[in-house]
C-alpha cells in the first residue's frame, strides 16, 4: 500500500538562523493601578488593624471555641448533610437526564414537572414540608393501588430529622444538578452522537462513553459551584427541625454566652475551610475531565511545532529547514 | 500504478458481482421541503460510488439514509438484501428495534465531513470503542488491530494524540481507520475533504484509493472531480432530489447527455 505525504520541495530555500536584533521597548506606564494599589493595600492594613485591636471581636472566646467538641460534631454533620445530599441530588440528576433524553414522551415530561416543582418552590418551604410530612402521612403504607396492603411503617421512626434534612435538600438539588447536567450535554457536538450511531452504538452508552464525559467538562465548575452552595444550604435545616448542624450550634453557643460575634467567626471559619477543601477536590475533577481539551501542551496544539517536535524525535514528516534532510516522504508496503 | 488499468480490471469483476446497496423509488421530506424525488440506485460489491451535485441536491441526504441516520418517507434501501431500517411483514413495514438499526449500522462504515472523533479519545482509543464496545472484542486483540489500521492511513506515530492535536487531514485518516476497525462491508463517505485545507486533500485521497483498490465498496459523496475520474466506477449527478444523469465516470464527465450536468460541470472542473 501507498502512504504519500504532502511532497516537499528539496531545494527549499534555507532558513535565516541569524538571531535579529531583539526589540526593547519602554514599556507603558500604568500610574492609576498604582494609586489602585496602595488604596487596597491601605484599607487592608486598616481591618486588620482592627481586627487585631478591637476588644469586641473576642478572640479569646473564638479561641475557646474553634475546636469545641460540639463545634467539631457539628461540623461533622454539616459535612455529613452535604455529602449525603450531593449523592442523592447527583444520582437522581442523572436519572432526570437520562429521562429527559428519553424517546418516551411520559418519561419526558416527569423529569420536567419534577424539575418544575423542586426548583418552583423556596427551599425552606420545602425542609418545612418534609418536617410535617409525618402529620401528612402518619402511616406509609405499600400495597396495590385500591387493592390490598402489602406492608406499612410509621413515618416518624423512618423519616428522622436527619433523613427528612437530607432528603429534602437532596431533592430541591437535584432539580437544579439535572438541567446543570442537561446543558453539558447540550453543550456536546450532535456530531459526535451520529458518529458513535454509525459506529452501531446505541441509547445509553452512547450517552455514558461519549456525550456525558465531554459534557462533564462543563458539569464540573457548576457542579463544584452547586457543592459549596450546598455546604451553606445545610444551615437552613432548622426548618425541618434539624438541630445539630454548624450554624444552629454555633448560633445556640453565642445565646448561651452572650457573645454573637466570636462565634459566628467560629463558624465562617469552618465554613471556609471546608470550601477550601472543596476547592481543591473541584480542581481535580477538573483536570480529569479535560482530557483532550485542556491537558494539551500549547507546543502540541500548534501543528507546526508539533511537526518539529515530531522530526525532533525522529517520527512524523520530516519539515524543510529541519536537521534532518528531507528524505523520501512516500513509503511503499506491498499488500 | 495507471488508474484506468485499475478500473478495467475493475469493471470487468463488476459486472459478476452483486448488488450490495440498492434504492429504490426513496422519497425523503423534512416538514414540507421535498428533498429527495425518488431515488433509484444500485452499488455493486466492490464498486466504487461517486455522488456528485450542487449543495442541497440531496446527495449528503441519500447517503444518510442507507446508514438510518435519516429516516425514508417512501421507498426502500436494501444493503445486502436487507431492508434498512425496517421489516416487511405480511404486507407492512414494521419499524425495527433500535438494537436491530445499531446492528445494521455496525456493517457501515460512515466518514463525515466534520470528522467527528470522539474528542476526548485519543486516535487509538477513538479506533477501538466500537470493536470493544459494540462487538465486546477484547482490548489487546482491538488495540493490535487499531496500530495495524493506524499504519495502513499513515499515522502510526499518532495513536497516542488527541484529535484537537492532529490535523484536519490527520483527522480524517483516524475518522476512516475508526470506521474500517468494525471490518464494514460498506463505506459510506460524506464529502470526506471538503473541511480539509487543499494541501491535506491529497493524504485523505490517497487512503481512499487504496482502500478502493482492496476491493473496498464506497459510497462517496465529494466534489474532487479528480477522484470521480481516476477511482470512481460509477459517477451519479444529482441535482434537486432526483438522479440526473449516471454512468461510468469519463463517459459522464467527458460528455454529459443532460443540460443540467453540462452546466454543473462547466462550473466546477
Amino acid at each position: 500500500m501507498k502512504v504519500i505525504t504532502t511532497p516537499r520541495s528539496e531545494t527549499f530555500p534555507a532558513a535565516n538562523n541569524q538571531v535579529p536584533e531583539l526589540i526593547k521597548a519602554v514599556p507603558v506606564r500604568h500610574p492609576g493601578r498604582w494609586l489602585g494599589a496602595a488604596v487596597i493595600v491601605i484599607v487592608v492594613a486598616l481591618a486588620l488593624q482592627s481586627l487585631a485591636t478591637n476588644p469586641n471581636f473576642h478572640w479569646d472566646t473564638y479561641a475557646l471555641y474553634i475546636l469545641d467538641v460540639n463545634v467539631i460534631r457539628s461540623l461533622g454533620w454539616t459535612l455529613l448533610l452535604t455529602v449525603l445530599s450531593m449523592a442523592i441530588a447527583i444520582v437522581l440528576a442523572v436519572v432526570l437526564t437520562f429521562m429527559g433524553q428519553s424517546d418516551n414522551p411520559i418519561l419526558r415530561w416527569s423529569s420536567w414537572f419534577w424539575i418544575f416543582v423542586f426548583r418552583g418552590t423556596p427551599i425552606y418551604t420545602q425542609l418545612l414540608f418534609w418536617g410535617l410530612i409525618s402529620v401528612l402521612y402518619p402511616k406509609i403504607s405499600m400495597g396495590i393501588p385500591f387493592g390490598p396492603e402489602l406492608f406499612h411503617f410509621t413515618t416518624q421512626d423512618v423519616l428522622t430529622a436527619f433523613s427528612a434534612a437530607v432528603l429534602g435538600l437532596g431533592l430541591n438539588e437535584s432539580a437544579y444538578l439535572a438541567e446543570i447536567f442537561r446543558g453539558g450535554l447540550k453543550a456536546v457536538d450532535r456530531g459526535q452522537v451520529e458518529a458513535a450511531e454509525a459506529l452501531g452504538m446505541r441509547g445509553t452508552k452512547i450517552l455514558r462513553r461519549i456525550v456525558l464525559p465531554q459534557a462533564m467538562r462543563v458539569i464540573v465548575p457548576p457542579t463544584g459551584n452547586e457543592t459549596i452552595g450546598m455546604l451553606k444550604t445545610t444551615s437552613v435545616v432548622l426548618a425541618v427541625p434539624f438541630t445539630l448542624d454548624l450554624t444552629f450550634v454555633t448560633t445556640s453557643l453565642a445565646s448561651r454566652t452572650y457573645l454573637p460575634i466570636p462565634l459566628l467567626l467560629v463558624a465562617a471559619t469552618w465554613y471556609i475551610i471546608i470550601t477550601s477543601i472543596l476547592m481543591v477536590g473541584q480542581h481535580y475533577i477538573e483536570k480529569y475531565y479535560g482530557k483532550g481539551v485542556d491537558n494539551l501542551t500549547a507546543a502540541a496544539v500548534n501543528p507546526a511545532a508539533a511537526r518539529a517536535s515530531a522530526a525532533g524525535t525522529g517520527i512524523g514528516d520530516s519539515i524543510p529547514g529541519g536537521s534532518s534532510p528531507a528524505g523520501p516522504t512516500t513509503e511503499e508496503s506491498g499488500r | 500504478m495507471s488508474a484506468p488499468a485499475h478500473h478495467l480490471s475493475q469493471s470487468a469483476s463488476l459486472r459478476e458481482s452483486k448488488d450490495l446497496v440498492a434504492i429504490e423509488g426513496v422519497h425523503k421530506f423534512f416538514g414540507q421541503h421535498h428533498v429527495l424525488k425518488g431515488i433509484d440506485m444500485t452499488v455493486k460489491q466492490g464498486e466504487v460510488s461517486v455522488l456528485i451535485g450542487p449543495s442541497g441536491s440531496g446527495k449528503s441526504t441519500i447517503l444518510r439514509c442507507i446508514n438510518h441516520l435519516e429516516t425514508i418517507s417512501a421507498g426502500r434501501v436494501r444493503v445486502n438484501g436487507q431492508l434498512i431500517g425496517y421489516q416487511e411483514k405480511g404486507g407492512k413495514l414494521h419499524e425495527l428495534h433500535k438494537k436491530e438499526i445499531a446492528q445494521q449500522r455496525s456493517n457501515i462504515g460512515m466518514v463525515f465531513q466534520r470528522f467527528n472523533l470522539f474528542g476526548h479519545k485519543t486516535a487509538l482509543e477513538n479506533v477501538i470503542e466500537a470493536p470493544t464496545q459494540v462487538k465486546r472484542q477484547d482490548k489487546a486483540s482491538a488495540k493490535k488491530r487499531a496500530h495495524e489500521l493506524l499504519d495502513r492511513v499513515g499515522l502510526a506515530e499518532r495513536a497516542n494524540f488527541y484529535p484537537a492535536q492532529l490535523s484536519g487531514g490527520q483527522q480524517q485518516r483516524v475518522a476512516i481507520a475508526r470506521a474500517l476497525a468494525m471490518d464494514p462491508e460498506l463505506m459510506l463517505f460524506d464529502e470526506p475533504t471538503s473541511a480539509l485545507d487543499p494541501e491535506l486533500v491529497g493524504d485523505v485521497l490517497n487512503v481512499m484509493k487504496d482502500l478502493a483498490k482492496s476491493g473496498m465498496t464506497m459510497i462517496v459523496v465529494t466534489h474532487e472531480i479528480g477522484f470521480a475520474r481516476e477511482v470512481g466506477d460509477t459517477l451519479t449527478f444529482m441535482d434537486d432530489g432526483v438522479v440526473v444523469e449516471t454512468g461510468d465516470p469519463r463517459d459522464v464527465l467527458a460528455n454529459p447527455q443532460q443540460e443540467r450536468t453540462r452546466a454543473f460541470l462547466s462550473k466546477v472542473l
